[in-house]
């Protein structure tokens, strides 16, 4: 019965989201694969921008911050909040109203110049490579857990799938199956929530602002002044406007569409991030004081709802891995096709297809074989932010806001900020004590900030204007 | 302070829950008039031809 039910569960799943793909139906050009024709509506563009950031660590890795730290990380993740709603007022408007735009990549290389679309599009590639990696490791680990499968063949299940209705429908079949994930586990873990504390919490709010008070008190004595401050960082800028976001901001309707999707997809997070420290909090009363972090969200539903509990949790997190992996292997397709491919080659609309398509796959391919080298999904993520902030946001905001960027500041910028951010993490891992992952981001911005500068001064000095 | 920390976590459990069902009908709208507007191309496609015929 342990096994029978997941398995049942989890075939439905697929089959019910295998009728939902069907009906986005198979991209049959490059502009229907990279952004939906343009034409998406506030609700899907909202509910797939939640679905893409929702991924295991806002689900999974807060409910266990929750259930250690108490409400410590929903100030941390406040900051990703404020970032969303800023990008909306001021950013993605302005990247929805070029024209001819597919990519991050494309918007740089329209500010700056060709070189600079290149290098903005290798390092987009590498980085949704690496985060669809860190993905898979978290879908694999999912599946392992649920039901025992060798780890590798669990990371090809959740890849496999994914990678099958990505590579044929393009962005509107991963918009599409985005809002089916995202219906279903904005549906579940809320209502998991309320049922915890309707039927199976002891003690009523009083016992819930306790337990919730003792939590963040250890939380603040226990994390330290920088790393809060690098982690603040890292939430505020380590996903801005990344690959995936870019997408659909780019894919929006219209620029107003843009705007109001960030910003609902802002406030939501608030709400999110309430609701799933609330869970943590409130399984301190249900849950063994000593359980992994990883496992707090697990041991909870599992120990509720003891039949069904593990089928309902499979759906629910197999969603959350799901929907942020076939945005990232959608957005890397298009990033190579778009970025570093027709900047060599003429392509012709059917050519830009099969170049996304068939790059959709090769991604897929990487990201099941680097999957099990991924240290643990809050590291990968880490290091995933500190190459992006550093590399490309500079470069990509600055270029944005100011009528006149200079190619050298962009080229310089992008360069040093993923040369520092590497060889940060390089130095992470070789030295773990000295410093900790959250606070690296914070030099390697540093670096590409102080590049663009010294970019923009030599560029004048050179062009005499 | 205890009720109004409890009444905020129901409340943001209601409004996810209310986001869900709101980005659900739009799926729902979404899928159904892209089926609509494919019919309605397969039937034009469909006269089309006829003509041609």
């Amino acid at each position: 019965m342990q096994t029978v039910l997941p398995v049942i569960v989890a075939a439905a799943y697929v089959v019910v989201l295998t009728f939902v793909a069907l009906r986005a139906r198979a991209a049959r050009q490059f502009s229907e694969f990279s952004l939906a024709r343009r034409a998406l509506p506030l609700a899907l563009v909202f509910g797939s921008l939640a679905a893409t950031y929702v991924g295991p660590g806002f689900s999974i890795g807060f409910v266990g911050r929750g259930f250690k730290s108490g409400f410590l990380f929903l100030g941390i993740g406040l900051a990703y909040s404020v970032q969303n709603i800023l990008v909306g007022l001021f950013i993605a408007p302005r990247l929805r109203a070029l024209k001819d735009c597919h990519t991050l990549g494309d918007a740089i290389g329209q500010k700056y110049d060709r070189k600079c679309q290149i290098v903005a599009g290798i390092i987009s590639v590498s980085v949704c490579t690496f985060f669809a990696a860190v993905m898979a490791h978290a879908g694999g680990v999912v599946i392992n857990d649920i039901f025992g499968l060798p780890n590798w063949s669990s990371v090809i299940v959740v890849v496999g799938i994914t990678a099958l209705y990505t590579t044929f429908g393009g962005l509107r079949a991963s918009v599409i199956t985005d809002a089916f994930q995202f219906t279903t586990f904005a549906l579940l873990l809320p209502l998991t929530l309320l049922f915890v504390l309707v039927f199976r919490f002891d003690g009523g709010a009083a016992t819930f602002s306790e337990q919730a008070s003792v939590a963040t008190s250890n939380g603040f004595g226990s994390t330290s002044f920088i790393e809060i401050v690098g982690l603040v960082a890292a939430f505020l800028l380590g996903e801005t406007l990344i690959p995936p976001y870019a997408n659909r901001a780019l894919a929006s309707r219209t620029t107003r569409i843009s705007r109001n999707g960030f910003m609902l997809a802002g406030l939501f997070s608030i709400v999110w991030f309430i609701v799933m420290i609330a869970l943590g909090v409130a399984a301190r009363s249900i849950v063994p004081a000593g359980t992994d972090e990883d496992h707090v969200l697990l041991k909870l539903v599992g120990s509720i709802m003891p039949a069904s509990g593990y089928a309902l949790l499979l759906v629910v997190l197999v969603s959350v891995v799901m929907s942020s992996l076939d945005s990232l292997l959608n957005a890397g397709a298009v990033a190579f096709a778009e970025d570093i491919v027709k900047p060599f080659a003429e392509l012709p609309d059917e050519k830009a297809l099969n170049v996304g398509r068939c790059a959709t796959i090769v991604i897929a391919v990487i990201a099941m074989a680097v999957a099990p080298a991924v240290p643990s999904v809050i590291d990968g993520l880490l290091i995933c932010y500190t190459i992006w902030a550093s590399a490309i946001l500079p470069a990509l905001i600055i270029g944005l806001l100011v009528k006149r960027p200079r190619p050298l500041a962009g080229i310089l910028s992008m360069g040093v900020g993923t040369f520092v951010a590497m060889s940060a993490i390089v130095f992470l891992f070789i030295f773990p004590s000295i410093i900790k992952a959250p606070a690296i981001i914070i030099p390697a911005l540093g670096a590409a900030l102080l590049a663009y500068i010294l970019g923009h001064w030599l560029d004048k000095i050179i062009s005499g204007v | 302070m205890e009720v109004v920390t409890f009444a905020i976590v129901v409340i943001a459990a209601l409004f996810a829950v209310c986001s869900g069902v709101w980005v659900a009908t739009a799926l729902v709208r979404a899928i159904s008039r892209h089926q609509t507007t494919q019919n309605s191309s397969q039937s034009e496609n469909d006269k089309n031809n006829q003509e041609q015929i």
